[in-house]
């Protein structure tokens, strides 16, 4: 017994089954009719201009932060990038070690979740708009690197060679013979970091770093949520309008898209215009920068240490580590296995409606645009803060953006294979099970396991809020300033993450492999 | 079995199909040829049902055609079998999950979902693979690893799988080697005897022989629609050349 492509992608979904179960004994009864005040809101929210403007306001710093954040990363990401690379040392220095060394230090501040960056800097250095352009650019520049670092080394090195034969310098033989060929990668993967980078900058508002997410977490505590549903559908339409804009300019530069790495394409005529971008990017963000009042200089201001408690790091190590472990582990399984297989099974099931693919695509929106804090507070209105109210949230968020990218694979496999099914008689469904899912599984799941390692990553932020895992020990250390638990929290969370990296970086080779 | 009237489909400038009239009754084997653009292909899709007429009906088996979507619909078109150039088969499953795939219409989903789990009506379709002269051992193997003559027959064995009335074949000849060529429009012409009948697009006048009629299509219209005897060089000319034909 071997199961066929088209079963791999919805092996996944059979989670849902136990999730199922335990639904009725995780639900404490009420709550139903705040969630239908809720759903009701959505189709009427508040118009008044008070509420927004305040929630312009708060999306115009989101943007804000989330635009410098991302800048700050590439510009972080591309000198880390070329410093980690193994090829740049060899040629300059004739030895890759320093690469080797960077390259590992560089996992550490990858592994540690943007929001935990958040936390720590915002407890260390107080309230600032510096600190949550630093959450994001840290981790992300640390991203950035590897992806550089990864992309220099998998390029020949022949043309390298010869410009260095032929008497070129060191610097001059790397920008002619690695630029071209590296430019379109770095610049369309830039591009989806600008959409994790405004969900990250929501994210972080969530928490109290500025911005929208904060005024999102008001309302919905307070439950006025004609008002935060004009927060969300204005969140919507810029999000939105920035995913368009990047596939639009990824399209028109002719940059590959993300399902499909390795593809080369040459950057053409179009480069005059890209240089033009950038060239404009630039008064942009100094113009952001000006608004927002960031300044850098605030990052320099350390506050004191509060004492750490009596029975110091004996205490910390007597945490339950095992369980806290375990738990954010299953989080991590059950969130991917209900984001990865719900996907397909959605598409199977809706796809098919007259408006089902407009109402995918709403859905998945939706997903990708509300914060996973968000998500797991509004299940608490049902459910009780359990592993599978969290795992529920964390998967629905990941919905989002695997549903997002299922539908691109589909309209990528092509329609032939599909409409040969149709007109033999069979159904939509099955017409789209067998026509195109056998062809997309692979890289689909490919796909599936990265996103394992960044749900892994997020389960921090679930936690926090429903209380499960590591993230639940590490909002009371916060609160506690408990330093030393912090410490060894952030070490586990390291520890796990880099595990979980090395884990699905395998299971990604396997899948490509064959 | 499928009777066109007055068909008509836009295309940009001038139309793909401009009132095309076409019946075939059960047992016939129709020849269609026509230079590159006349709207060969653009017919075969109108007679699958893939392709809505923007003008005109279609009969299938002397019913006309239901609603796109519908169950009568697809009743209607598991009748219909098609014959694809680029065969269409699905690279990443097994040949004989590719050749189950015919039966999709008839199968509930525990049917459908078992063929991608365990081997599924294995005896039929070694039968298929017998009748075709290819190994039944090739049941289990991805059709990515077949060689280009094996994949025409695992087509034409996912085609008798469905056993349709009404068989239609946009070009296949056109990338196969003579013998390779010969052989498949022999089984084609096989198994359409009566109650079946096959419509076929070509471009080998050479061939013409073995069909009862040949149908001409140039710029969206039907020029001639004779028996292969009938047909004169000068005609043929005319179809492939810049001149109508003179009546």
């Amino acid at each position: 017994m071997k199961p066929a492509p088209p079963l791999w992608v919805l092996v996944p979904a059979l989670v849902m089954v136990p999730v199922l179960l335990l639904l009725p004994g995780i639900s404490h009864g009420g709550g139903w009719e705040l969630i239908g005040q809720f759903a009701w809101a959505a189709v009427n929210p508040s118009l008044d201009p008070v509420v927004l403007r305040s929630v312009l306001q708060g999306l115009a710093t989101t943007l804000g932060i989330a635009l410098l954040g991302w800048a700050v990363s590439l510009l972080l990401g591309l000198v880390l990038g070329v410093l980690s690379s193994r090829t740049v040392w060899r040629m300059l220095a004739g030895s890759s070690w320093p690469a080797e060394l960077l390259r590992r230090l560089l996992a550490v501040p990858r592994a540690i979740h943007e929001l935990l960056w958040g936390l720590l800097l915002l407890s260390l250095l107080g309230l600032n708009p510096a600190v949550a352009i630093a959450a994001i650019a840290l981790p992300y520049g640390a991203l950035v690197a590897r992806m550089i670092s990864d992309l220099l080394d998998a390029l020949p090195t022949r043309q390298l060679e010869a410009l260095r034969c032929a008497g070129a310098g060191p610097c001059g033989a790397l920008l002619t013979a690695i630029g071209p060929p590296l430019m379109p990668q770095v610049i369309s993967y830039g591009g989806y970091r600008l959409e994790c980078a405004l969900r990250s900058a929501t994210l972080l508002g969530v928490f109290g770093l500025g911005g929208l997410g904060n005024e999102l977490l008001l309302t919905l505590q307070s439950l006025q949520f004609h008002e935060l549903w004009s927060g969300l559908w204005l969140l919507l339409a810029v999000m939105l309008s920035l995913e368009a804009l990047v596939s639009g300019l990824r399209r028109r530069w002719s940059m590959p898209a993300r399902l499909a790495l390795e593809q080369r394409h040459p950057v053409g005529r179009s480069s005059r215009e890209l240089l033009l971008a950038a060239a404009a990017l630039l008064p942009l963000l100094l113009g952001v920068g000006r608004a927002l009042a960031v300044d850098p200089a605030a990052l320099l201001h350390w506050q004191p240490l509060p004492p750490l408690a009596p029975g110091g790091w004996q205490a910390a190590l007597a945490l339950p580590w095992l369980a806290m472990v375990g738990q954010t582990l299953l989080l991590t399984l059950v969130a991917a296995a209900l984001a990865v297989g719900g996907a397909p099974l959605l598409l199977l099931v809706v796809a098919p409606w007259r408006w089902g693919g407009w109402l995918l695509r709403l859905l998945w929106a939706l997903g990708r645009l509300w914060p996973p804090p968000l998500t797991a507070l509004l299940l608490l209105f049902v459910f009780k803060p359990s592993l599978t109210t969290a795992a529920l949230a964390l998967g629905f968020h990941n919905l989002g953006i695997l549903g997002r990218l299922l539908l691109e694979g589909v309209e990528a496999t092509g329609p032939e294979r599909e409409e040969a099914l149709r007109c033999s008689g069979s159904g939509a469904r099955l017409a789209l099970l067998y026509g195109r899912f056998s062809g997309l599984a692979r890289s689909y799941l490919a796909y599936g396991a990265y996103r394992a390692d960044v749900i892994l990553r997020e389960t921090v932020v679930v936690g926090m809020v429903a209380g499960t895992g590591l993230g639940s020990q590490l909002r009371e250390s916060l609160s506690a300033f408990a330093f030393d638990q912090l410490a060894l929290l952030l070490a586990a969370y390291a520890l796990l993450t880099l595990l979980g990296e090395d884990l699905s970086d395998r299971a990604r080779r396997a899948l490509l492999r064959a | 079995m499928l009777s066109l009237r007055d068909v008509s489909v836009r295309g940009r400038g001038q139309p793909r199909l401009d009132r095309v009239c076409l019946d075939l009754t059960a047992g016939e084997r129709v020849a269609l040829i026509g230079p590159s653009g006349a709207g060969k292909s653009s017919l075969l899709a109108v007679a699958n049902g893939q392709l809505p007429p923007d003008g005109g009906q279609v009969f299938w088996f002397g019913e006309s055609q239901a609603r796109s979507g519908s169950r009568r619909r697809r009743r209607q078109q598991t009748r219909i079998g098609m014959l694809w150039q680029e065969l269409r088969l699905i690279e990443e499953l097994s040949v004989q999950q590719n050749i189950n795939a015919a039966r999709l219409a008839h199968w509930g989903w525990p049917r459908a979902l078992l063929n991608l789990l365990v081997p599924v009506d294995t005896a039929a379709c070694a039968a298929l693979l017998e009748r075709l002269d290819l190994n039944p051992d090739l049941l289990a193997q991805p059709v990515a690893a077949l060689s280009g003559g094996q994949r025409q027959r695992v087509a034409l064995a996912r085609l008798l799988r469905q056993d349709p009335l009404l068989v239609l074949a946009d070009e296949p000849l056109a990338s196969l080697d003579p013998r390779l060529a010969q052989e498949l429009l022999g089984l084609l012409l096989q198994q359409a005897n009566a109650p079946r009948a096959l419509l076929m697009s070509l471009h080998r006048p050479d061939l013409l022989q073995h069909f009862q009629r040949v149908v001409g299509l140039r710029a969206g219209r039907v020029v001639f629609d004779l028996a292969p005897a009938e047909l004169e060089a000068e005609q043929l000319a005319a179809l492939y050349s810049g001149c109508e034909p003179c009546p």
